[in-house]
């Protein structure tokens, strides 16, 4: 054949097999008697083994498949509500996020555990997970492990500058850092994270909880309370940690991953973080400070309506309203919560476990230090608002409480800001 | 012109386009062509313009609202001070990066040893990924590591840390642009200045032309056509300029692109005035292209 007849037939067979592999990928979604999981990355590898566990005992009825998502929390919700826009997606069960519950169920996304889970379980969990797992009275997934806000020190700079016991009240803090990091010569008395982000709404929440202010109404959520003395006072006492010259400028920018190497090469006194930073001290990626040199502490409490709390974070199981395995989901969800799996993932991820039961438990209490030194402020954990609309809501503050920590703008101001930028957002919402 | 000669003229055009039957077989093959730019580029503008105007939400088209979005959108602060940013980011670094690329075009144009190596090298900062570069960048800026942080503030140029503070942030990104796309525009004023016959210089130079009267007499106006050129696609690139300020501020530097990302994909209620900015980028950097092609007189085919 000539050139032309050639091509002409080439372009069609081109043509042909382009449309049959178009058809081919358009299907997918999960074989039948494969239960997905979703989460996050699992650096310990603790959850591949549960998963092992479970795969094991239910041979012949349906397997678990763990489907990584991105460890940035927004990305990974961002990825979910996009398949459940689409109608729903292949995920039956996601270990989602605290701050997810009311934004997934105010849209019908996830599945209501109220039945499951009546009063008599709810006891058995820590009450700050099961508040966040709460909206619109009703209980929408199972708690699965927890983060509370602490306050780390280090106990050899405060014991070389006379001083034996951490600071109760914020003023007792500012004081002790500014001497402590004088008397030993150390370059920050404070650091925690003040960056225009999620951590940074969590450092804010705690300042006003502690000052006994709030950002919504407990009773109603869609009352907004921020514009009050307390929340103000709470602002003031952050601004004023780096206006005082407590904490450098520089946490305007610090998320975690800035806190670790300032506290954990030695270059602070006073440090807020979660819990994971004390497995951190003394490993090979920060060998100068050693786990016997920090302690932990409830946060510090302020004035006018000293309240201990701290922020809440950390992990529920939720599963997907339309997901054709809700029967399974729940054997499943029900195997990773018993108290022997949970006790499996605190001790070999130290991870916070959300039965209470387990915190008596000496061998958790063993393999985690912070349960041993921090369980008081585990206990008094706060959620961040619970609302459908959380995710704008968390937009505004991250970005006013940056602001105040960089001293732009001033606690009034920005209290003002929130009260009717977060009020806009309820209204449009309902 | 009369009515009469007009429609003669428009119905011989059409006549000559497809009438020739050569001609009218170049209209179909470019056809399918076509259809496939309409509805891959061209249908989602449309509808992003259609979105615009109603009360959208990531999830349904919402009530008719007219140009209410706009409006909202002019009176949100984010908008205007991303907006702020990226003209002054788009002016000032297009600006030093044209300076600066045409002094390096000119020194590499003659020919020396190892100029193939140097011009391969000038290259190097533009192969970088946009984030990669702007979280090494951030890293330098950083308070605890960062060594350009460390050397400004010993030499009391300033007294804080540069993340912290938005103008600061917006210097490091400009910077950084620089830094980036220099060679670029280097590499586009290079290729115009080799199409400059040498004749002309020699002929210059007989005449008694000095430097400077042979650079603005001769290499500018020669060049102008490959500087229309270059500088349209650097300011509109400039223009929408997303990676480096979302990486290199950690969202707290705001363009108008970043506006967009945090209306479109983070906020659930923004969407409306998102898209808004969305569309109002679009229609501002068309008419940027417009200004360059209508006023300036950037040439735009063989036949101009």
């Amino acid at each position: 054949m000539n050139r032309r007849d050639f091509l002409k037939m080439s372009g069609a067979g081109l043509a042909g097999a382009t449309l049959l592999g178009a058809a081919g990928c358009g299907g997918g979604g999960s074989a039948s008697g494969e239960l997905i999981l979703s989460m996050g990355p699992d650096d310990t590898g603790t959850l591949p083994d549960l998963i092992d566990r479970f795969n094991k005992q239910h041979q012949g009825e349906f397997q678990v498949k763990y489907r990584e998502m991105p460890s940035d929390t927004g990305q990974y919700f961002d990825q979910l509500r996009t398949e459940f826009q689409a109608g729903g997606g292949e995920i039956d069960v996601i270990g989602g996020d605290v701050i997810w519950p009311a934004q997934f169920a105010a849209q019908g996304w996830i599945v209501d555990f109220s039945d499951r889970m009546p009063e008599s379980e709810q006891k058995k969990y820590l009450p700050g997970p099961i508040e966040s797992l709460t909206y619109d009275g009703k209980i929408w997934g199972v708690p699965w492990y927890t983060d509370a806000g602490m306050l780390y020190y280090r106990r050899d700079l405060l014991e070389e500058s006379g001083i034996s016991a951490p600071p109760k009240t914020w003023p007792e803090l500012q004081e002790m850092a500014l001497q402590v990091s004088q008397d030993t010569g150390t370059k920050y008395g404070f650091v925690f994270q003040g960056s225009d982000y999620e951590g940074g709404v969590c450092n804010g929440c705690e300042y006003i909880f502690t000052h006994g202010g709030n950002v919504l109404d407990p009773a109603d959520p869609n009352k907004v309370v921020i514009d009050s003395p307390e929340a103000i006072a709470g602002l003031t006492t952050e601004q004023s940690m780096t206006k005082d010259k407590v904490a450098p400028l520089a946490v305007s920018t610090y998320t975690e991953e800035e806190t670790d190497p300032a506290f954990l090469n030695g270059d602070a006194v006073f440090a807020r973080n979660w819990p994971y930073m004390y497995a951190l001290a003394g490993t090979s990626d920060f060998p100068k400070v050693k786990p016997e040199q920090i302690a932990v502490a409830p946060l510090p409490v302020g004035e006018p309506d000293p309240t201990i709390a701290s922020t809440l974070g950390g992990w529920n199981f939720l599963v997907n309203a339309a997901s054709d395995m809700q029967e399974e989901a729940w054997e499943f969800i029900k195997f990773m919560t018993a108290p022997e799996q949970m006790k499996y993932r605190a001790v070999n991820a130290t991870l916070l476990p959300t039965l209470k039961s387990l915190y008596d438990d000496p061998e958790v209490v063993e393999a985690i230090p912070v349960i041993k030194l921090g369980k008081e402020a585990i206990q008094h954990t706060r959620p961040r608002p619970v609302s459908p609309y959380y995710g704008d809501m968390s937009l505004e503050m991250a970005e006013q409480f940056a602001s105040v920590v960089k001293g732009d703008t001033s606690p009034e101001q920005a209290a003002k800001t929130l009260q009717s930028s977060l009020e806009n957002i309820i209204e449009q919402a309902s | 012109m009369t009515t009469a000669s007009r429609e003669k003229k428009r119905r011989s055009w059409f006549k000559e386009e497809f009438g020739d039957p050569e001609r009218r077989a170049a209209y179909y093959m470019v056809l399918p062509a076509l259809i496939i730019i309409l509805l891959v580029a061209f249908w989602p503008v449309v509808y992003s313009i259609w979105l615009s105007l109603h009360q959208a939400t990531i999830t349904a088209l919402g009530p008719f609202v007219g140009f209410e979005n706009y409006v909202e959108m002019f009176q949100n602060p984010d908008f205007l001070l991303g907006f702020r940013n990226t003209v002054i980011f788009t002016v000032v670094s297009v600006a030093i990066e044209f300076v600066i690329g045409l002094a390096i075009a000119l020194a590499i144009n003659r020919a020396f040893r190892g100029r193939g190596l140097v011009r391969a090298a000038v290259l190097v900062p533009w192969a970088f990924p946009t984030v990669i570069s702007a979280a090494m960048w951030r890293l330098m800026f950083q308070d605890q590591v960062g060594v350009i942080n460390y050397v400004a503030n010993a030499l009391g140029i300033i007294s804080q840390p540069i993340l912290s503070d938005e103008t600061l942030l917006l210097i490091g990104a400009i910077l950084v642009d620089v830094w980036k796309t220099t060679p670029f525009m280097a590499l586009l004023l290079l290729a115009g200045l080799q199409v400059i016959p040498g004749e002309v210089y020699e002929a210059a130079r007989v005449d008694g032309a000095n430097v400077m009267q042979r650079f603005f007499r001769i290499t500018l106006p020669l060049l102008k056509g490959t500087i229309l050129v270059a500088v349209l696609f650097r300011t509109l690139d400039a223009y929408r300029v997303y990676d480096l300020f979302w990486v290199l501020g950690n969202r707290e530097l705001d363009s108008l692109s970043t506006f967009v990302y945090e209306g479109v994909r983070i906020s659930q209620l923004n969407f409306a005035p998102g898209n808004a900015a969305a569309v109002f980028i679009f229609l501002t950097a068309f008419l940027i292209a417009l200004f360059f092609i209508k006023v300036l007189g950037m040439q735009t085919s063989a036949e101009d």
